[in-house]
């Protein structure tokens, strides 16, 4: 057998399988990508706690609090890999406050605070109800693509997680989209809705990051990616769209 | 955080000129730790020459042979398998972390599934135990293994997979892939390349039949034979890799630390990132070395901030620093040089750090 380099072996599509065996720098931008998924679901499920006390009826409860739940168990699962590369989790869950928002109008872009690595969106506060559904539906349809590109990574532990639980991020977009096609039957809820969807679309797409990104040729080299931001925000842009266009919302 | 337990070493079998099965039983208490999944690896440590070496082996018993086996074959210049080979006895006891990795398959003795395992070389271990457990937790499965070696006598396990054979008859199917030795079929003779699997497939497994494959060996086999399998129409939550020793970190040389006094405010850092150096500086205090490291436009990997991650892990190459806070890397790691930025401030004028290493 040929000797190969870790990094070649990456390069065509190799799988690490322990922390044993990856690499220094690849070590680095795995446990990134992986607090940047823990960050984002521990605030998403905070955020989303609050929302279940504005849940219209008894269903619309269960799915606010299943998402809330879900969220919270995601974010665990893949800790629990972090934990491996020797992350504590118990002081990690502790690390920042989740549930704390910015200000409505703030402007971050797609800037990070801090240590925190939670996707910007996640700093914006919700308001009532319909806000928060609408949030729901734009962030799952770009949860489901990147949780999708976030399959194919090439640390198998975690593409398996997020095989796993893809099936449920997807439910609670359509969870999201139930809502909203409740909440699109009287003229308030429509026009409130679409005031939410102006506010929510340009946040929920910075999230995909910048185009022509640096980092993007050296994270593919790794097998960490392997769709470029513009295409995943292509994706998205066009399931938002249809998803749009059947409660007649574009 | 992960503990090491001390395992007794109760049989240690030479099973071919280089490689060794050993048999270990863990302490009454932790017993239940060490229950395992077939197809997992222990990492076991060991100090040579003063320095810590941290080792991983497969466990190559199945679930079902009430004993807890690893199989370690001897590398070029390896210290743990060099010893494990020529110095491992009954008695001595070795220290080892619980069972970890997830190189398996979920068992339903229900299934009737058709499992496709590829090894090289040493990469039979978590193969065997999987093999071994699918044949008695699912009597309705069949396995057929590839078994890729240099020669026959390099062989690991070569009679108890023909007892194997015998016990689970017409469910269990091995094919030895000898590099160095011919044989009557070419099939079995060279590599495992790409036309060695279009020829499994056109003569001996439908491709379409195959719930499962798992895959260890080296890298370039296992690429080669993952790029087959999907060639084939296999997706990848069907393909298992797990990749073995070669893959490995190799031994931590000693860091060079400079004698340089401990003068001035301000510090002299270098810092290799992705390959490239760079040199700035830096007050000893109020701002950390990853924070500093941003501010020259240096891409640092981080998260937290706090010390618990360890995304912003690096090694110290020379000079000096302090740790304000450390939850995420271990003893063995801090005496080699590891220090997370995010909590280091230079303590000595010149430092030179690397996030490559």
């Amino acid at each position: 057998m040929t000797d190969m380099s870790i990094e070649d072996y990456l390069a065509h599509g190799g799988k690490l399988t322990s922390p044993g065996n990856v690499p220094p720098r690849y070590r680095g931008e795995l446990l990134r990508l992986m607090a940047s998924f823990v960050d984002s679901e521990l605030a998403a499920s905070a955020g989303f706690a609050e929302a279940i006390n504005d849940a219209a009826g008894i269903k619309s409860r269960i799915a606010a609090a299943r998402i809330v739940l879900e969220k919270a168990d995601h974010a665990e699962r893949v800790l629990n890999i972090m934990a491996e590369f020797g992350v504590d989790t118990e002081r990690y869950e502790g690390v920042h406050p989740w549930a704390a928002r910015l200000e409505r109008d703030a402007d971050i872009g797609a800037t990070r605070q801090g240590g925190d690595m939670r996707l910007s969106v996640f700093h914006y506060p919700l308001q009532g109800w319909i806000d928060a559904v609408v949030m729901n539906v734009l962030q799952g349809l770009a949860a489901k693509v990147q949780i999708a590109e976030m399959a194919k990574v090439s640390y198998q532990p975690l593409a398996e997680v997020f095989r796993a639980i893809a099936p449920i991020e997807t439910r609670h977009a359509e969870l999201g989209a139930e809502g909203l096609a409740q909440i699109v039957t009287s003229e308030e809820g429509r026009a409130a809705a679409r005031a939410s969807l102006a506010y929510w679309h340009p946040r929920v797409a910075a999230g995909f990051g910048s185009a022509h990104s640096t980092r993007f040729e050296r994270l593919s080299r790794m097998g960490l990616r392997h769709k470029t931001n513009e295409a995943l925000l292509a994706e998205w842009t066009a399931a938002v769209d249809a998803q749009l266009a059947a409660l007649s919302l574009n | 955080m992960a503990r090491f337990l001390p395992l007794d070493v109760t049989h240690v079998q030479h099973d071919t000129r280089d490689a060794v099965v050993v048999t270990l039983r863990p302490r009454e208490e932790d017993a239940e730790r060490f229950g395992f999944i077939q197809g997992q690896y222990l990492t076991f440590r060991r100090e040579f020459e003063g320095e810590e070496l941290r080792r991983s082996y497969s466990i190559c018993a199945g679930l079902d042979e009430g004993s807890l086996k690893v199989g370690i074959k001897r590398v070029d210049g390896g210290a743990f398998s060099t010893w494990a080979n020529e110095a491992l006895k009954p008695g001595a006891v070795l220290e080892a972390m619980p069972p970890m990795g997830n190189f398996h398959a979920p068992l339903d003795e229900k299934a009737g599934r058709n499992y496709l395992g590829f090894a090289g070389g040493s990469g039979i271990t978590p193969v065997l135990s999987i093999l071994k457990t699918v044949l008695s937790r699912e009597p309705k499965s069949r396995f057929t293994l590839v078994y890729a070696n240099r020669q026959m006598s390099s062989i690991m396990f070569r009679e108890e997979l023909e007892d194997l054979k015998n016990s689970y008859l017409g469910r269990l199917s091995v094919i030895h892939v000898l590099e160095a030795e011919g044989q009557e079929i070419d099939l079995f003779t060279g590599l495992v390349d790409a036309e060695k699997m279009k020829s499994l497939f056109r003569h001996w497994v439908e491709p379409e039949t195959v719930d499962m494959a798992f895959i260890c060996g080296p890298e370039p086999m296992m690429l080669t034979i993952a790029g087959s399998l999907k060639d084939h129409g296999l997706s990848d939550e069907q393909i298992k890799f797990e990749l073995f020793a070669s893959g490995q970190p190799g031994r931590a040389k000693h860091k060079a630390v400079s004698k340089t006094a401990d003068s001035g405010e301000a510090c002299e850092a270098t810092v290799t990132l992705d390959g490239a150096t760079r040199t700035f500086r830096m007050p000893k205090s109020g701002e950390s070395l990853l924070d500093a490291a941003l501010a020259s436009n240096m891409d640092a990997p981080y998260a937290c901030k706090a010390g618990v991650c360890s995304t912003c892990r690096a090694k110290v190459l020379e000079g000096e620093v302090e740790m304000l806070t450390n939850h995420a890397l271990e003893d063995y790691e801090v005496r080699q040089g590891y220090v997370l930025t995010c909590q280091c401030y230079p303590l000595s004028d010149k430092l030179v750090v690397s996030y490559d290493q």
